[in-house]
């Protein structure tokens, strides 16, 4: 099991920047269908001295991903409606997240406060949305008695507290 | 008689006990506002110590002139000629708070004076605080706990060492704010509501407002956290409990001035973020857990193993670079000297100078905590049984809290909330176990149904709880002994008809006399508290008291030396001291001060120190440079006050020597040994501070015996060249010299002298400390 999974690390760690941040999405927050579809082909391999050697092992790795991303997809299509909306709400707010930070490693952090309250209020409202995906998520057993027109009454004093902090902040 | 409990008398009785409950809680306020007020009675409505005065003087700033101009304002009456930023360098909960009660009973007509306000809010707070220990207690463990924690609060003397009516300081409102984040971090945790945790995220900004110790806060909730992650303890409630106020708590920290951008780039936010980030990623796993299939889910975890622990990798190398190429690792002075008690002695000394600083001796647990230091590890147990994710948060806290006191005797404010939360646990406990014991082997009594012993059982114990509880506020007022107290208790237990068989009971006269001494050990406890409350913390310090044979001696020394400058010198005339009496001059004399206790500028303070340490021309060179008109020094000689100007010289001397190499201890030692006798060097004997102090000291009884030293002083007659004393209080205590201007014109002198002496800037050059 180790070896072929250090192989196709090999292969893979070649390929590495174009799905970094994909993947670092994964591992942030929920799964994102997304980017299951988009990495179900990995032809991409550029990398030529270990090639013949790791077709191999790369196609029974390969294999294991594709099935795991194919589980995934399957899995996430099952959820309700309204829970992808929101998760659509949390990508959104990681991605304007993302390019700010994007923005300030390009021009600067000058006014600092300006990017921290930026930055923060996409973190805090992508927080806020995964607080309320998990309230109103009728598999979670500990919130079965909450309303979830109450979480979302919390959901929207949360954000409103927040976004008073952002605009003071913001300068 | 001994029927089924009806639904009806159960709620009767739910809402008796309810009535009940709150009424003690407000007996538990007022016996945390009066126990407060000793030294009102005993002295006067004043405010005491040294950082009260500062506070107060703000706030009389804040109420005359509006939030806009405090929040920018610049201060030129300290730190001459630097100033200092009043806005960006305070803490403004406390003074905000006052100013607001202030205003509020102005607008209705009650018209208190701020000094008023300020010297009372504490008291008002400190009943509130015992609210929120009530509130924590009870989302830990139940009602009974937290009647009793809250009226151990209450009395407990290292808090009220801090509150007392006058001691007008941060930690006054901060252990509420503490106490009370805590509560709505627990509630947030129990219940996983949104709301409570945006209430914990605004209670968390009044913490940060308030008192520098909130970095407690932001690092005692993540390693509880981590330490629920691990135990496997993880919840979707834990999330919903912590990472908004991540979120939130930084970007509210950062909007207080003075901690500004340090609430993203110093290290003791840093335990934060790391944790968010790990909630995170455990919260994904327990997601993607939910919705794979076992076989599935271990290819996912070897695949984002792989993956992540490289890009992990890679985030933590720069992380660490960044970390390690500051000195300090990114920790503050005062940070580090918590985390290594020895930092600080080692290159701060100003730091480990300040008493407050220094490590408890064993002594100061008893008298501050006192029978809560035994109880404390029966809560910790008590806490186990059953382990739940509030009664693991409180065992941590209490945890980390003795080790902090241990390096700190001032952090044993800290301390004090979870010795009571421990030991109201503990005493709840045990006397549930007790009347439980008492109540199934009361003869002759037959029970029905398990369901209504248990809750008689409650609301027995929670009236036993109350009996003991009203007792003791009885206590506080001069009553006699407790003799009633014992009897009251068996009566009441003897009364409820109900009795079982149970397992695992203790034996009825083991629980009866048990009983009995758990409440002569709160009776023992009560008698401390009060008594600490009336001798030990309630002296205001700037009025001194002593009994002789012939009566009561008040030494008010130093408000007459402030009172002198106040109204004997120029408005714009600057007055030089050490750094502790600077908060006291600018708000009581209004005088421009050098130095005062805010200790911000190291080398400023060192400056003033060698001028102390100095011969009196070198000192005079100095203090002109600064543009001083005035020199005021303490000192205890005549009366026997020990927390005078010579006792601390030592200090006066290291700081000045760890900035001006000229100025080095040893000279100052005889042996090793500090004296002012005629043994003492030749350098102690010229030096300013031996010459302020003992100047015409041989004039009160011909021998200039020091009651302090417990000596007679070696250089006993002398004259003063630079300095010419102005005032000397009645006992001696405080004496204010002015500066001699130069002279015009030198007689029967060289051209050399004449050139040195006639212009105060050539003078300044030559001698001038800087180069």
């Amino acid at each position: 099991m180790p070896s072929p999974v250090g192989r196709w690390l090999q292969v893979k760690a070649c390929g590495l920047v174009q799905k970094s941040s994909s993947l670092a999405k994964v591992l942030l927050f929920s799964a994102v269908d997304q980017a299951a579809t988009r990495r179900s082909q990995p032809e991409a391999v550029h990398c030529t001295n270990t090639q013949k050697i790791e077709k191999m092992g790369r196609s029974t790795a390969t294999k294991d991903a594709q099935a795991l991303f194919r589980t995934l997809h399957s899995a996430y299509a099952a959820t309700p409606t309204n829970l992808k909306i929101i998760d659509l709400y949390i990508v959104f707010a990681v991605v304007t997240a993302v390019i700010q930070v994007v923005y300030m490693a390009i021009v600067g952090s000058f006014p600092f406060n300006s990017f921290l309250s930026g930055l923060l209020s996409c973190v805090g409202t992508a927080v806020l949305a995964v607080c309320l995906r998990i309230q109103v998520n009728k598999e979670n057993k500990e919130f079965k008695d909450l309303p979830p027109e109450r979480a979302f009454a919390d959901f929207v004093l949360c954000n409103v507290v927040l976004h008073l902090v952002i605009m003071n902040f913001l300068g | 008689m001994a029927a089924l409990e009806t639904p009806q008398s159960s709620t009767l009785r739910q809402a008796f006990g309810n009535v009940l409950s709150v009424f003690i809680l407000l007996l538990i306020g007022i016996l945390a506002f009066s126990i407060r007020l000793f030294s009102v009675i005993k002295y006067e409505s004043v405010i005491h110590e040294f950082d009260p005065y500062f506070n107060y003087r703000v706030t009389q700033f804040l109420t005359k002139n509006g939030i806009y101009d405090f929040w920018n304002w610049f201060d030129d009456r300290t730190w001459y000629p630097l100033g200092r930023v009043i806005g960006g360098t305070v803490y403004p909960g406390l003074t905000l708070t006052a100013g607001t009660l202030w205003r509020i009973l102005n607008s209705l007509n009650i018209p208190l004076s701020v000094e008023t306000v300020c010297v009372f809010t504490a008291p008002i707070f400190s009943a509130f605080a015992s609210w929120a220990a009530y509130l924590l207690t009870k989302e830990v463990k139940g009602v009974g706990a937290g009647l009793t924690a809250a009226a151990l609060l209450a009395m407990v003397p290292s808090y009220i060492s801090r509150s007392v009516a006058g001691s007008y300081d941060n930690e006054a409102v901060a252990i509420f704010a503490l106490i009370f984040t805590f509560y709505l971090y627990i509630k947030a945790l129990n219940t996983g509501s949104l709301f409570y945790a945006t209430l914990n995220a605004i209670s968390y900004f009044y913490m940060v407002c308030s008192w520098g110790g909130y970095t407690f806060i932001i690092n005692l909730i993540p390693m509880h956290v981590l330490l629920c992650i691990v135990t496997g303890r993880y919840s979707s409630r834990l999330y919903i409990a912590y990472a908004p106020l991540v979120v939130l708590g930084t970007l509210l920290a950062s909007l207080v001035p003075v901690v500004g951008f340090n609430a993203v780039m110093t290290s003791e936010h840093f335990a934060s973020f790391l944790v968010f980030i790990i909630i995170h990623v455990v919260a994904l796993v327990y997601y993607i857990k939910g919705i794979l299939s076992p076989q599935m889910f271990k290819v996912a975890v070897t695949l984002v193993v792989s993956i992540g622990l490289i890009v992990c990798g890679a985030v933590l190398a720069v992380l660490i670079a960044m970390v390690a190429s500051s000195p300090t690792k990114g920790w503050s002075g005062r940070s580090l000297s918590l985390l290594d008690p020895t930092y600080a002695s080692k290159y701060i000394p100003i730091i480990a100078s300040v008493s407050e600083h220094q490590p408890p001796t064993w002594p100061s647990y008893f008298m501050d905590i006192n029978v809560l230091a035994f109880l404390v590890p029966a809560g910790i147990i008590a806490c186990f049984l059953p382990l739940s994710d509030a009664s693991s948060f409180a065992v941590l806290y209490i945890v980390t809290s003795v080790y902090f006191s241990g390096v700190m005797v001032r952090l044993m404010l800290v301390l004090a909330p979870a010795a009571c939360i421990m030991s109201g646990i503990a005493l709840s406990e045990a006397f549930g176990v007790f009347t439980r014991s008492i109540k199934f082997q009361l003869p002759g009594v037959t029970q029905n149904s398990p369901v209504n012993a248990g809750d008689t059982g409650n609301v027995m114990q929670n009236d036993v709880v109350k009996t003991e509880k009203s007792e003791d506020s009885l206590k506080e007022r001069p009553s006699r002994k407790n003799k009633k107290k014992e009897k009251d208790n068996v009566e009441r237990a003897s009364v409820v008809p109900k009795t079982e068989k149970r397992l695992s009971v203790l034996p009825l006269e083991a629980s009866v006399i048990a009983i009995f001494l758990l409440v002569l050990l709160g009776a023992f406890y009560v008698v401390h508290c009060v008594w600490a409350a009336a001798e030990a913390y309630s002296a205001p310090s700037i009025v001194l008291t002593s009994r002789s044979h012939d009566g009561l001696h008040v030494f008010d020394d130093f408000r007459e030396a402030y009172g002198w400058l106040r109204h004997n010198t120029e408005v714009d005339d600057k007055v030089a001291s050490w750094w502790d009496y600077g908060y006291q001059t600018t708000a009581m004399a209004n005088r421009t001060v050098i130095v005062d206790n805010n200790t911000w500028n190291n080398t400023h303070i060192a400056t003033v120190g060698t001028a102390m340490s100095s011969p009196e021309k070198a000192a005079w060179e100095i203090f002109n440079s600064l543009d001083v008109k005035y020199v005021l020094v303490v000192f205890g000689g005549l009366v026997g006050y020990p927390s005078d100007d010579i006792n601390k010289f030592l200090w006066m001397v290291r700081i000045g020597g760890g900035v001006f190499p000229h100025i080095k201890e040893p000279d100052y030692l005889r042996d090793g040994q500090y004296r002012i006798d005629s043994q003492a060097t030749p350098t102690m004997l010229n030096s300013l501070m031996y010459k302020l102090s003992y100047y015409r000291f041989v004039e009160t009884d011909g021998k200039g015996f020091d009651r302090v030293r417990n000596t007679e002083i070696g250089k006993k007659y002398f004259k003063l060249t630079h300095f010419e004393e102005v005032f000397t209080t009645h006992h001696w205590m405080v004496r204010i010299y002015k500066l001699k201007p130069p002279k015009n014109r030198i007689r029967g002198k060289t051209k050399k002298a004449k050139s040195k002496a006639s212009s105060k800037r050539s003078g300044t050059l030559k001698n001038n400390p800087w180069h």
